[in-house]
């Protein structure tokens, strides 16, 4: 089996052993790189090109969020996993604009790091199980005290569907090929569902579809 | 820009009394000097047109005097050279009396000139009455000693006399008339000084009442004046009292900030840390010796501690100063505000934020977010409100806030807690102002109105050039 090649990015430099000695005891990850700030953890990505990066979000120098947004435009191919201390949305989604896949609280890295980078490596997003916890009940109670109507329910099955798809991070080709319909009308339920919620980037759609429970 | 203006309009009262001021007490010192002037000529007048009447009169009345004791003598003549018979003598009285008879034309002739329409008629008739007389007398001058002494007598009695009381009646008619005419002069001198007082009446009448209205105008501006500087007198004992009284407070809430930080510290952390010191010893020390369900135990035990730890000294952190104002912005950290104020207080917390750009001024953000932050904090304590609604907007030339609660309102005027302070004093060192209209019952509105001014804006842009986030 392949290994999958990590870039592990933490300025602290207990946080930095520690996550790697737990990658290490796992034969199908092998930590390719190591950086203890933001510009050398891109420098590090572009000489060896890892299928994953772990990147912490706060290092001096250059921060997490600027040098993931760095690592995917130069390395498309590289999957990103935020580590960070917020659990707010806020950082969320400025995490998952800037291009990651995965956001991960530090608290509990060393239990969910395995199955977020397993994740992000086959193309899927990945939240640590107290933010998707977090975002669904700020949702629920958001629903209850304001007494508003689920925008979900605004949604025909098809857009449900494409709107799962949209947040396993398929692009609308691979969306078409999978419901066997045409691009043309894969863009207009998309186009229709970034109506429907009034959500306009993919980040904002992957957040909501964490808060209503749609991502597995 | 408002202060500037407010200057401005200012002056310009200042210009519109000044120039009351001006025009009123010159018209004053016009109308005083005016007076004078006018005085001073009726004055002038009054002492040359009094003189000239007097002159005038004096000169006629004296060749009127003239005229009359040339008549007499002229009789008197008459008579002697009537009576006398030595014939020398006779023509000596002859020659005085046609001396008489001019100096008695020239006087007439002198007196034509000074004649007052009113005169004319008599004077004429006394020149005609004299002509006469001098005509009748004619022809005794032919008369020889023997005629005069037949016919003498009888002229003198039946022409000489009767004419010459009618011309004494003719000049004393004269004279009455010359006397009416003194009257008249007097009487005009009298009308002049009359129409002289009635006008110094209206003038002081006129300079009283202007002197009136200036008194009572520059008093009443003077008044207000005194009020106004009353007033900005108690507004800055006011302040000075405020701000001491808000310093004493910030320092207290200070120490009280740093005796809960201490204690927090010291009791969560310190306790924690502590613990987690016992129980690393007695996982050392049981290495080896107890078994690995025991040692394992002890390892939750420490990663419960650890775990609290963390979990309170972030919250600490977050107390001080959310991490998101630096990395995310206001908006997201008012967010974050809402929803952490949404689960710990059942209240409905919304933001709508309508920001040109995120990259405000670090102060600006500072006091939105802790205006909101303590607001926030009020509503929870003391409205029992159930849904808040804060609205930030972003204007050119300024930062709008309101934050509108449903609670049960207080009286703005009796209250005024440490939290209201605090927002009034962040409030005003950015050169904003602040309102809080609120009622008991109908809930409350505190809105912010933060101008962008060049030295607070300007501060910014070195900082914004990186931003970390972290």
């Amino acid at each position: 089996m392949k290994q999958i090649r990590i870039l592990l990015a933490d300025d602290h430099t207990v946080m930095r052993r520690g996550l790697r000695l737990l990658l290490e005891s796992h034969p199908q990850f092998g930590v390719v790189a190591e950086a203890s700030d933001g510009r050398q953890a891109v420098e590090q990505a572009e000489a060896t090109e890892p299928d994953v990066a772990v990147l912490d979000i706060a290092m001096p120098n250059l921060s997490g969020i600027e040098a993931a947004q760095r690592i995917n435009t130069a390395l498309p191919n590289t999957a990103i996993v935020i580590l960070s201390m917020h659990s707010d949305e806020g950082y969320v989604l400025r995490a998952l604009k800037a291009g990651a896949k995965g956001y991960l609280l530090k608290d509990s890295a060393e239990g969910d790091l395995i199955d977020a980078i397993q994740s992000v490596y086959e193309g899927k997003t990945f939240f640590s199980p107290e933010i998707t916890k977090m975002l669904m009940e700020d949702y629920v109670r958001e629903i209850r005290t304001r007494g508003a109507d689920d925008s979900y329910d605004l949604l025909t099955s098809r857009e449900k569907e494409i709107l799962q798809l949209l947040v396993e991070l398929k692009s609308n080709k691979e969306i078409a090929h999978v419901l066997n319909l045409s691009l043309y009308t894969i863009e207009t339920h998309r186009r229709n569902l970034h109506e429907k919620l009034n959500l306009h980037s993919l980040p904002e759609l992957i957040l909501y579809a964490v808060r209503k429970g749609v991502t597995s | 820009m408002a202060r500037a203006s407010g200057a401005r309009s200012s002056d310009r009262v200042f210009l519109h009394s000044r120039l009351a001021l001006a025009l009123g007490f010159g018209g004053l010192l016009a109308i005083m000097a005016l007076a004078g002037v006018d005085a001073l000529n009726v004055l002038r007048q009054f002492r040359s047109s009094d003189d000239q009447i007097r002159r005038r009169y004096l000169s006629q009345n004296h060749v009127l005097n003239d005229i009359r004791s040339d008549v007499y003598v002229s009789g008197t003549y008459v008579r002697d050279y009537l009576l006398e018979p030595d014939t020398a003598r006779a023509d000596a009285y002859r020659a005085s009396l046609e001396e008489v008879r001019g100096h008695m034309e020239s006087s007439l002739e002198s007196y034509r000139h000074q004649v007052a329409p009113t005169e004319a008629k008599h004077y004429s008739a006394l020149r005609a009455e004299l002509m006469d007389y001098w005509g009748i007398l004619a022809p005794i001058f032919k008369w020889d000693p023997a005629e005069r002494r037949l016919l003498g007598y009888a002229f003198l009695r039946d022409e000489v006399f009767p004419r010459r009381q009618n011309m004494l009646q003719l000049a004393g008619r004269i004279d009455a008339l010359n006397e009416q005419q003194l009257d008249a002069g007097n009487q005009q001198v009298v009308a002049l000084l009359l129409s002289f007082q009635t006008r110094l009446l209206l003038t002081l009448l006129a300079a009283l009442a202007l002197g009136l209205g200036l008194a009572l105008f520059t008093m009443r501006k003077i008044l207000n004046l005194e009020e106004q500087a009353r007033l900005q007198y108690v507004d800055v004992a006011e302040a000075r009292t405020q701000l001491k009284e808000l310093s004493a407070r910030l320092v207290q809430a200070q120490e009280t900030e740093r005796r809960s930080l201490s204690r927090e510290l010291h009791d969560e952390v310190g306790q924690a840390l502590s613990a987690v010191l016992i129980e690393l010893r007695n996982l050392s020390a049981g290495l080896g010796v107890r078994s690995e369900e025991q040692l394992r135990r002890h390892v939750e035990t420490i990663k419960g501690l650890v775990e609290s730890t963390v979990r309170v000294v972030r919250n600490m952190a977050l107390l001080l100063r959310p991490s998101m104002l630096d990395d995310l912005g206001l908006v997201p950290a008012l967010k974050w505000q809402a929803r952490e104020s949404s689960k710990s207080t059942l209240m409905d917390v919304t933001i709508a934020a309508e920001l040109n750009s995120d990259e405000l001024p670090d102060e600006y953000k500072t006091c939105i977010y802790r205006v909101v932050q303590e607001a926030l904090h009020n509503c929870a304590r003391h409205s029992h409100a159930t849904t808040v609604r804060i609205r930030v907007r972003q204007e050119t030339d300024r930062l709008l806030l309101t934050i509108q609660d449903d609670g049960q309102g207080f009286d703005v005027q009796e209250t005024k807690g440490m939290g209201l302070l605090g927002i009034q004093e962040r409030v005003t060192r950015l050169g904003g102002k602040y309102k809080i209209h609120s009622q008991p019952e109908r809930g409350t509105i505190l809105s912010v109105e933060l101008p962008f001014t060049e030295e607070n804006t300007s501060a910014y842009v070195h900082e914004t050039n990186s931003h970390p986030v972290g």
